[in-house]
């Protein structure tokens, strides 16, 4: 670790009604990974973008190289060597690689776009960072993993002194989340400061040098990595400590009736003659890498996208589904990994979210009785322990936990026994994690059948009753949780058919 | 299930309607079929591919006439009198016209089609003869006369308009001046307590023969105030203000002429500009110089309701007919109104363009105009042109 | 943050303007203030018979108004509404004039052909998944076609008010003994209530708004979007025709070929009055209030002796601050 290149001092910044950040510091070294850690909600997107000037601060001190700074745009930060890398990606999909890389900045040849330098800029980069990607291909061709190498690629190309690196892997495949690694590791030899934001504990031991960590928008501590375990992590985060073991051996009695039974399942490449069985009660884990084709299975059984053969059979019966109604009628609810584009409605309340899928429950005659429908969402409210100030704030208001668990809600009041729970904690911090963890446990103790698709690894080993492992479309392994280990998942992920 | 099936059925349905609407008369009026036969049978002796130019002085000649389109029930009248004309004379018309007189561009197609049909001669009341230059020196080159009717062809290259078949516009507004003058305006005008207005509603400011039969009624009205003795000035459109005859402009004048026109043509704002005039009280008269602003006077005047013949009534003078002018000409809404003579229009196209066809000396044909009130409206010669 | 969650300041946070909405309170306070500037500066403007001309000419933009509202707050539009509206008035009083038809039933015609129109939109749109704006722009062209066709080229006029078969003209203007009586004012604004208790009370109205809000939240969720999406234009088909009532009674001559631009008058309105063009949000009684505006406008600028393009010049520029009232609102989402 190097000299400090940045240091934001007693940061302050209200918006109407909130105080997002109150007294906030953080402290960069050059050639330092430093963590900046906290449930959603706590400040640090706030906090990066007072950094880089998307927010004004109302008070507090930003100093840059030995000189105090308030960069007007993130042009500003740019151009002076500060650098965010975005968890949504800015990306123009129907641009290429290089064209996206060099948006704004174009390499020109007199008053033209010169295409072919930026490609060769471009290649030349990608060798730097060992990255496998052609600049010339259009970028939304590529996967959403490659996708985030370029935004990162596109980072570095800005000769930048700091980067901040914004829950990058969320995204990517073990493989790719390895090569990110050799890439920050390499910047940090380069003595660049690199704030890292992430849930992912296992990464902050694995890369970072240092952690800050924010609560409520306020400073609680900065620690040294080596000198913390992940339970010290979590507790200045929650201020309660919270450890869940994973789980040694099915909750299911083996003769439990089959609720969902998926024979021979076939929708275009990405679901090859898939079957399995849900027993009542279990949480069937659904493992593999990006690309695995559990998000397709999911969808094609909940009638979102269309089935080419296949039989579907719940509770015995043989039934057809070819649109989300009819899998709603048939009990199957769906909780889609990305909340925001397909599982709520983000201009609605908390109420009016919570009985979408079962609004003619809820009418008195021709009106809705908003009534029932406030009472319900509720209820539900308190049985899910969802925060809100009340169901008829806007959800897009929620935090991503609550937003969860309104979707929850949502399935549970149309009285869906079997859910199927995709990524249910993407995006969501360690507390709201463990919450949605619990109710998923006393959910399927009330008799409720889950499918429960993750990409992490401890998850599917916490959760899980059974596993089942898919890789290109087929399912390629499935094992009893008492069998289960990181190993033999991650054999049966990579067994290519 | 069943709803999505209403659904499709409906729309089918209405787009089955749509085709066999297209299938009838692709979208554009409409021809006479009954003269289109005689003249296949009188035109066999010579040949199909003959030069129509060159049919026998006997009859049989194809004749093109390209209107302004068929909104407005006058052009219908214009069409009767040329069938009648077209019968008489042995000859066949393809009468076409736009749908709306702002579509220039079909017009122009329209015009260029009627040209590449080689006929003897063709009628034309051009939208926009800029529009139509190139049209109208390709028909010189190849020798098809045109003849002008309606409001003609204005600022046409000297000689490509062998003749025109029109009404005096600014004749038939200085008749509109004179007949309202002599009913009523007159005394309005003489015994006031300081000054009056005279409201004009004109359509548009760009169509030369509204804008014709505006100035001839403001000229006239003008002569006439100022034979007593009186001041006039004029205010409102800049292009009626600067070609007017009236030298003082504003609100100086004894007697005041306000011409308001439209941003837009629809019925909402030529109503707004009749609740204008109505709202003034200096207000005497209002002349509506075509059949959409008579109609916007009655829109406008509905929920004023300050039109009228008694002594303290606005007077309202409109222009052509239409069933809801003939009904406030009727009722005594309107004073009277100057009429047209589109059914003499269309016989005089028709014959004006055969004679060119067969090589006779032509000349401009005033196809007149009338005044009616409810008292005349009902006499034959009146009557035959008024429309609904 | 997201967590956070927003108070607003002491104006927004008044119950009043937290019923109505923030929107709409500014918009009532536009309409009284334009009331008061035209009644200041003109004497002229303060009669009734000033009042029933701005409500006798809203009606037939109040309607299609109305209509347009449910496209748009699918995010979607319908420019059909313009020359649907006319062809359905001139289809149904050719009926009248040429048939015979009794003028009831030709109402009749004349709100059934807005249906149809409607539903040849909700097919395009719904069921083909053609965008809106290529959908609707090309039933306005059929629909100004197809009006054109039908009665041959011709201006239709309904029977005038003093005729047997005029009655349907005080359906909106009641003459009561020389005094005149704006009852179609009445009679929008029993349909702005039906409306909007259907839009935020009723399945299908919450249905339509999940639509334009997260058309794909509401599909996963078990929703028969594209049934209620094609409802969506259905709707605005059933006010086109109900507008083209209101067209025949209100005005003389219906002229074929026209109605292009009308339906930009009804959408303003509705923009005005506070409907997201992104769909997911809209009020009906806002869409009355920004026709409202926009009719206060076009009656009461000539009162101030500004003609014909300045109403153009300033409809525009309240325009431009309707829809950044919208886009702020959206930024701070």
């Amino acid at each position: 670790m190097g000299e400090v290149i940045l240091t934001m001092e007693g940061i302050d910044k209200s918006f109407p009604g909130v105080r997002a950040l109150d007294q906030v510091s953080l402290e960069v070294r050059k050639g330092e990974v430093h963590a900046l850690m906290g449930e959603n909600g706590a400040g640090k997107s706030t906090l990066m973008k007072v950094l880089t000037g998307i927010y004004t601060k109302d008070a507090g001190k930003i100093t840059y190289e030995n000189k105090e700074v308030v960069f007007a745009s993130p042009k500003a930060a740019q151009e002076a060597g500060v650098m965010i890398v975005h968890q949504e990606l800015n990306m123009l999909n129907h641009l290429t690689v290089a064209q996206n890389i060099y948006i704004g900045r174009e390499k020109m040849s007199g008053k033209l776009i010169h295409d072919k330098a930026m490609n060769k800029a471009a290649a030349a980069l990608f060798q730097r960072l060992n990255i496998e990607i052609d600049p010339t291909e259009t970028m939304g061709n590529l996967t959403v993993g490659k996708q985030q190498m370029c935004e990162i690629a596109k980072a570095i190309s800005h000769d930048s002194k700091v980067i901040v690196f914004d829950e990058p892997t969320a995204a990517l495949t073990e493989s790719e989340i390895k090569e990110l690694f050799k890439i920050i590791r390499d910047l940090r030899a380069k003595d660049i400061g690199i704030v890292y934001i992430s849930h992912r504990m296992d990464e902050i031991k694995e890369i970072t040098d240092r952690v800050t960590v924010l609560r409520d928008g306020a400073y609680v501590g900065t620690i040294d990595t080596e000198e913390a375990t992940k339970e010290d992590i979590i507790q200045m985060m929650v201020g309660r400590v919270i450890y869940e073991e994973p789980k040694s051996k099915s909750n299911v009695a083996k003769d439990a009736p089959v609720v969902l039974e998926v024979k021979n399942l076939n929708a275009g490449r990405m679901v090859q003659n898939v079957s399995f069985r849900l027993h009542k009660g279990e949480i069937l884990g659904f493992s593999g890498l990006m690309g695995a084709g559990r998000t397709e299975t999911a969808r094609v059984i909940f009638g979102a996208d269309k089935m080419d053969s296949g039989e579907v059979f719940v509770n015995g019966q043989k039934v057809v589904i070819r649109s989300p109604q009819d899998a709603v009628r048939n009990g199957i609810g769906y909780l889609s990994e990305d909340r925001k584009r397909y599982g709520i409605v983000v201009a609605k309340t908390v109420a009016e979210n919570t009985t979408m899928a079962s609004l003619e429950n809820f009418m008195a005659g021709l009106f809705i009785n908003k009534k029932k429908e406030a009472q319900v969402a509720e209820e539900y409210v308190e049985k899910l322990k969802t925060k809100t100030p009340g169901v008829e704030q806007f959800v897009v208001n929620l935090s991503g936990g609550n937003q969860q668990k309104v979707v929850v809600a949502k399935w549970l009041v149309r009285n869906c026994d079997i859910l199927i729970f995709d990524e249910p904690t993407r995006g969501i911090d360690v507390g709201a994690k463990s919450e949605i963890y619990h109710l998923m446990n006393e959910l399927v103790k009330q008799g409720k059948s889950i499918i429960m698709i993750s990409s992490e690894m401890s998850e599917v080993l916490r959760m899980s009753d059974r596993i089942v492992i898919m890789c290109e479309g087929r399912k390629t392994g499935e094992m009893d949780i008492s069998e289960a280990t990181q190993e033999n998942i991650m054999h049966a992920a990579t067994r290519r058919e | 299930m069943k709803k999505k099936l209403v659904v499709a059925l409906l729309s089918l349905t209405l787009v089955g309607t749509l085709l066999m609407g297209c299938g009838g008369n692709g979208g554009d009026t409409t021809t006479d079929d009954t003269t289109t036969e005689t003249a296949d049978n009188g035109g066999d002796d010579g040949a199909a591919d003959a030069d129509t130019n060159d049919a026998p002085a006997g009859g049989g000649e194809n004749i093109q006439i390209v209107s302004k389109g068929f909104q407005h029930q006058f052009w219908q009248a214009v069409l009767q009198g040329a069938e009648e004309a077209a019968e008489e004379l042995g000859v066949t018309i393809n009468f076409v016209g736009p749908n709306s007189e702002s579509d220039i561009a079909d017009q122009v197609q329209m015009f260029q089609n009627a040209i590449n049909q080689h006929p003897a001669a063709i009628g034309l009341a051009a939208l926009d003869t800029e529009a139509l230059l190139d049209g109208i020196a390709q028909a010189q080159a190849e020798g098809i006369p045109i003849i002008g009717f309606d409001s003609g062809v204005p600022d046409a290259p000297a000689g490509s308009i062998l003749a025109n078949a029109s009404t005096d516009n600014y004749a038939a507004g200085q008749l509109a001046a004179n007949e309202g003058w002599n009913a009523g305006i007159r005394d309005r005008v003489v015994n006031a307590n300081g000054s009056v207005r005279i409201g004009v509603l004109s359509q548009d400011a760009t169509s030369e023969s509204i804008i014709n039969r505006g100035l001839g009624f403001i000229d006239q009205i003008a002569t006439l105030v100022e034979a007593e003795g009186l001041t006039v000035s004029i205010t409102g459109n800049t292009r009626y203000v600067n070609d007017s005859a009236v030298e003082e402009t504003g609100e100086g004048g004894d007697v005041i002429i306000e011409v308001l026109v439209p941003s837009q043509v629809t019925n909402e704002l030529s109503a707004i500009d009749m609740q204008t005039l109505l709202n003034k009280e200096d207000t005497i008269v209002i002349y509506g110089s075509n059949q959409h602003s008579g109609e916007a006077m009655v829109t406008g005047n509905a929920t004023i309701q300050r039109l009228g013949v008694g002594a303290d009534d606005v007077l309202g003078i409109a222009f052509d007919s239409g069933a809801t002018i003939k009904q406030a000409i009727r009722d005594q809404l309107f004073m009277g109104a100057v009429t047209q003579a589109p059914v003499a229009m269309g016989q005089a196209v028709v014959q004006l363009a055969v004679a060119a066809a067969r090589g006779e000396t032509v000349s401009d044909v005033d196809t007149g105009a009338q005044w009616y009130t409810a008292d005349t409206i009902d006499n034959p010669e009146i009557y035959q042109n008024l429309y609904d | 943050m997201g967590a956070g969650v927003k108070k607003g300041n002491a104006f927004t946070n008044n119950p009043i303007v937290k019923t109505v909405g923030t929107q709409k309170i500014v918009v009532i306070g536009v309409i009284i203030f334009l009331a008061i500037f035209f009644s200041w500066m003109s004497p002229a403007f303060r009669q009734y018979s000033t009042v029933v001309s701005i409500f006798d000419f809203s009606y037939y933009v109040s309607l299609m108004a109305i209509g347009v509202t449910f496209p748009l707050i699918t995010g979607g539009v319908d420019l059909s509404i313009g020359t649907g509206m006319v062809a359905a008035g001139l289809f149904a009083g050719n009926l009248v004039n040429q048939q015979n038809l009794p003028v009831g039933l030709a109402l009749l015609v004349c709100i059934l052909f807005g249906v149809a129109l409607g539903c040849l939109n909700a097919f395009s749109v719904a069921k083909l998944n053609l965008p809106p704006f290529i959908a609707t722009l090309s039933s306005m062209m059929i629909a100004r076609g197809l009006g054109s066709i039908l009665v041959g080229g011709m201006s239709v006029t309904w029977p005038a008010g003093a005729t047997e078969q005029g009655w349907f003209r005080s359906i909106f203007r009641l003459d009561a003994n020389g005094t005149l009586i704006p009852v179609g004012f009445i009679l929008i604004l029993a349909l702005v209530i039906v409306m909007s208790v259907f839009l935020n009370h009723s399945r299908p109205g919450r249905y339509i708004i999940s639509v334009g809000s997260n058309k794909e939240a509401a599909r996963l969720s078990g929703i028969h979007v594209a049934k209620w999406h094609a409802l969506a234009y259905i709707i605005s088909g059933f006010f086109t025709g109900l507008a083209g009532v209101a067209y025949a009674a209100t005005f003389q001559g219906i002229v074929p070929g026209t109605g292009a631009g009308l339906e930009l008058d009804a959408i303003a309105g509705v923009i005005i009055g506070g409907t997201s063009m992104k769909g997911g949000y809209g009020t009906i009684g806002g869409t009355l209030l920004g026709v409202f505006v926009m009719s206060l406008l076009k009656t009461g600028l000539p009162f101030i002796g500004l003609q014909a393009n300045w109403q153009q010049i300033i409809t525009g520029i309240v325009l431009i601050i309707a829809v950044f009232i919208d886009v702020t609102r959206n930024a701070k989402k």
